[in-house]
């Protein structure tokens, strides 16, 4: 299996490199002028030049790329064109940590919940329950997340403020001690994540319900009822396990998916992930921030991939690396 | 294969249930931590003694740089105008239009009720004398003004910090201030004549030509650095510097912390004597980028000052839980439809000027405007915070400003008349034709403007009502203004924001390769000569006739057709008590505000 992953790592290298010069190409080949909010009236028109001058965007493109490879080889991403020229390593360094905690928060939310609801539809097929649970995960997976946002936002921060409507901290948080600190940011972190993880279950749920379906169906589960095992070890120890095995891998490819998914809930709840950071690159041209994000996604993608692929084997003894 | 699949069941029995145990247990955990979190941060809302102190603003993103030389952005200006100190005070007096500036024992023309609003005492300038012949003027500096480390502010930290706003390497957004100092005709500053110190207190600046005093008071009046504290980085390191993360100023407050793209933090500087340490102990700027976050925080009283709030949203404000204000200041922003008065294909392919096939003739552009029931999309959407639009000349600059210029009134029959005699005749469809083209175009605006996408569509029915073809398309910004300065549009709306100087050369005027907003193309020689002339006059009242006229042509050839004035409005929260807005800006006397009923002052 070592083999295999490194095979695929060294694999991943190259394509990870190519989407990168591809985006390198590609975003300046869109419209757009990085140095555009510098033309304005009343200020002189140097002043665009100038700071393309000093962003490298008067050579030909052929030297800017060489000049980029350069750089990126030696692990630099250069520096921030929109965010007051700090290194593009800093501005994910402190971004990333916020969008990982969303996250895994998330994820961990999302396969608790999607697999208890999906357990329960599967056993109760066709009861009340299970049409219930259907339809309302249905419901929740066909909403559009900025909007629930936006609906979670005026219910339970406006019109019953139990939750803030947007930041990491309340004003004056550092007033309140370490652990007030970390119960005041996981209050803060309650609506967004709820608003990630009930869009991400009730997917989780259905298929976790259709997986689950197919098992107990399977002779073993027979033999154990017969065998006179009751009805709870049955479902958890014999169905759900193999049930488990397609959602399982499921885990790294949804990774990536977090994270993009992310985006609207850290533009609308005000936190400075990764998300953000990408939305605001993109509409500022900021060429290579977005190069860094595209290279953090792209790692994302690739190991999210592996992971599923490593996680199959680990948990299937039947698949061979 | 049941034997196999047991055999697997029974092989991961041993590790994968604890797995799925574990898997299970995380989400107690995390609904128990949440629980608990739920009482603690009503326990932080409740303590609220932060929130007592401290006024809460929004922005919509985070401030740049918190230095005068290269901060860019509303926020940043706001933000180091505040931390840094300035050599004169400036308001501007509604009653007239004109702005007035203030040294601590001069100002350039009487207040008009007698009193100022606002104290001098922030000016590091005592008093200035101009030359006679309008080509250098001298300031007199106090001497009790320090920077926050104790150290006197001096004429050569003026010296300094114009060396800075000058140099290409830094690339300052206000090089444009120096355009009137000697050397700066010739494409950069002569520092050894431009600008002198004799001493600690006086400090001169010299012209390479006569410039208006009001003129000069503007562009000398940036902010000085501190060069015992800056002297030391080198200008391709200037943007980069970590000083730049801890400013040091003279101003009523000074940075108590800031976390990017979070939360900025302002304490009142207790040493301030420019004018005085700010009154609230505390001003917490957030990035909210959100619109309808931050409307959700001010009603909840979260924050305290949104700007640009929507008129949609007036009434949900007045019913809001905490009592909020809604307030405007003058009029700086108008919105109009642009029209490329030329051919732009011919222009850009061959250089060559001719009248656009469509937009080409002043009387079809006034027929147009004729057309566009403009009051409606005033009454429909900016209510009583929107004014009709005849010229790019404010109604708030009372001076200028040319009331017998009436709006052209709502008449579509009389459009129809005029397009018909310029030749516009209905086709088969209804659209109206001239030698084989029918009067049909896409009108271009910027994506997320609701108030433009409302206007556009009440243009395209009022169009299609006069036999106009006007389909609409929305762009994202930056593709958009891309497309506007390659002349690619034929047709645009947008919107401008005037400054409170009169400067309208980039927009309208002749030189088609010089005027870089003159996206319609359009020339008239007496615009250029009558602007020329005014920007001439030593008093700016001198110049009204010039101002006067240029409204007449402007409202005649109809480049653009005017749309609306905007009163941008802001919602305060009303704990805020002592504000005076100004259309020179939402917080021109911040450090004068309070916050009540709790709200404590500062030491």
């Amino acid at each position: 299996m070592l083999t295999y992953i490194l095979k695929r790592l060294l694999v991943a290298v190259p394509l990870i490199f190519g989407v990168l010069t591809l985006t390198f190409f590609i975003i300046r080949l869109a419209p757009g002028d990085p140095a555009a909010f510098f033309i304005q009236p009343g200020i002189s028109p140097n002043v665009a030049m100038q700071i393309r001058e000093q962003y490298g965007l008067n050579d030909p493109l052929l030297i800017q790329y060489v000049k980029w490879l350069g750089h990126v080889l030696q692990g630099d991403f250069g520096r921030s064109f929109s965010r007051a020229q700090q290194p593009v390593i800093e501005v994910i360094a402190s971004a990333l940590p916020i969008t990982v905690t969303i996250a895994l928060l998330t994820l961990v939310a999302n396969f608790t919940f999607g697999i208890i609801i999906g357990v329960i539809s599967a056993v109760r097929q066709n009861s009340f329950l299970d049409r219930f649970l259907t339809i309302t995960a249905l419901f929740f997976y066909s909403m559009p997340e900025f909007w629930f946002a936006l609906m979670m936002i005026i219910f339970f921060a406006l019109r019953f403020p139990l939750f803030p409507a947007s930041g990491l901290n309340e004003v004056g948080a550092e007033g309140f001690g370490p652990l007030g600190f970390a119960i005041d940011r996981l209050w803060h972190l309650v609506l967004p994540v709820t608003v990630l993880s009930i869009n991400g279950a009730a997917g989780i749920a259905r298929y976790v319900r259709g997986s689950m379906l197919e098992v107990i169906r399977q002779d073993y589960i027979r033999t154990a009822r017969a065998k006179g095992l009751p009805e709870r070890l049955v479902i958890f120890r014999h169905a759900l396990r193999n049930a488990l095995l397609p959602v399982i891998t499921l885990m790294g490819s949804s990774l990536p998916f977090i994270f993009s998914g992310a985006l609207f809930i850290e533009v609308i709840f005000a936190f400075p992930g990764m998300g953000r950071v990408t939305v605001e690159a993109i509409f500022a041209r900021d060429y290579p921030l977005i190069i860094a994000n595209t290279f953090i996604s792209g790692i994302l993608i690739v190991f999210g991939n592996l992971i599923a692929d490593v996680l199959y084997a680990v948990v299937d003894p039947r698949i061979k690396l | 294969m049941t034997k196999d699949q047991r055999a697997t069941s029974s092989y991961r029995g041993s590790s994968a249930p604890r797995a799925v145990r574990r898997l299970l247990m995380l989400p107690l955990c995390l609904l128990l931590l949440t629980a608990s979190a739920c009482s603690g941060g009503g326990r932080g809302h409740a303590g609220g003694s932060a929130m007592d102190s401290t006024l809460v603003l929004t922005s919509l993103g985070d401030a740049d740089y918190l230095n005068p030389v290269i901060g860019a952005s509303v926020t940043s200006s706001n933000i180091f105008s505040l931390i840094y100190p300035s050599l004169l005070q400036s308001e501007f007096d509604t009653t007239t239009g004109l702005l007035n500036y203030m040294a601590l024992e001069k100002q350039l023309r009487p207040s008009p009720d007698g009193t100022t609003r606002k104290t001098p005492k922030a000016a590091l300038a005592r008093t200035w004398t101009m030359a006679p012949d309008h080509r250098a003027i001298t300031y007199t500096l106090r001497n009790d003004a320090f920077w926050d480390d104790g150290k006197p502010i001096v004429a050569r930290d003026f010296l300094f910090a114009y060396r800075l706003y000058a140099d290409p390497v830094i690339a300052s957004p206000r090089q444009q201030y120096l355009a009137e100092l000697e050397g700066a005709e010739k494409g950069e500053v002569d520092f050894r004549r431009a600008l002198s110190a004799p001493d600690d207190t006086t400090l001169v600046f010299r012209f390479h030509k006569p410039v208006p005093e009001y003129l000069a008071l503007f562009h000398t009046s940036l902010a000085p650095m501190p060069e015992h504290f800056w002297r030391n980085v080198k200008p391709a390191e200037f943007r980069n510097s970590p000083l730049n993360r801890k400013p040091l100023g003279a101003g009523p407050y000074r940075l108590q912390s800031w976390k990017a793209q979070q939360e900025l933090v302002l304490r009142s500087n207790h040493r301030s004597n420019l004018p005085k340490p700010g009154n609230i102990p505390q001003i917490s700027f957030r990035v909210v980028p959100d619109y309808t976050v931050r409307l959700a925080q001010l009603q909840t009283g979260a924050v305290d000052v949104v700007e640009n709030i929507k008129p949609e949203d007036f009434a949900g404000l007045e019913h809001a839980k905490n009592p909020v204000d809604i307030k405007s200041v003058g009029l700086r922003v108008y919105d109009y439809v642009g029209w490329s008065n030329i051919d732009r294909d011919e222009y850009r392919q061959h250089g060559r000027i001719v009248p656009h096939p469509l937009f080409g003739s002043a009387p079809v552009r006034r027929a147009l405007t004729m057309a566009i029931d403009r009051q409606s999309i005033i009454d429909g959407y900016l209510g009583r915070y929107g004014v009709e639009a005849v010229t790019d000349i404010s109604p708030s600059l009372k001076w200028a400003f040319n009331p017998k210029v009436q709006p052209y009134p709502f008449d579509p029959r009389k459009a129809s008349e005029i397009l018909r005699r310029e030749g516009w005749i209905p086709g088969p469809d209804g659209i109206l034709q001239k030698d084989g083209r029918r009067f049909s175009f896409i009108l271009y605006t910027n994506a997320g403007n609701a108030r433009r996408n409302y206007a556009s569509v009440i243009i395209q029915q009022n169009l299609r009502a006069v036999g106009i073809e006007c389909r609409l398309e929305v762009q994202e910004s930056n593709v958009f203004f891309d497309n506007l300065q390659n002349r690619r549009l034929d047709a645009w709306m947008a919107g401008w924001s005037i400054g409170l100087e009169i400067d309208p050369m980039d927009v309208w005027g002749s030189d088609l390769e010089k005027s870089r907003f003159n996206f319609m193309g359009y020339r008239n020689s007496q615009i250029d000569s009558l602007s020329a002339v005014a920007k001439e006059q030593m008093d700016p009242l001198d110049a009204r006739p010039s101002w006067m006229a240029y409204q007449e042509i402007l409202h005649r050839d109809q480049p653009v057709t005017f749309l609306y004035w905007i009163r941008e409005t802001q919602g305060f929260s009303r704990r805020i008590e002592g504000e005076e807005l100004n259309i020179s800006g939402v917080f021109y006397n911040i450090d004068d505000w309070t916050l009540s009923p709790s709200g404590t002052f500062a030491p």
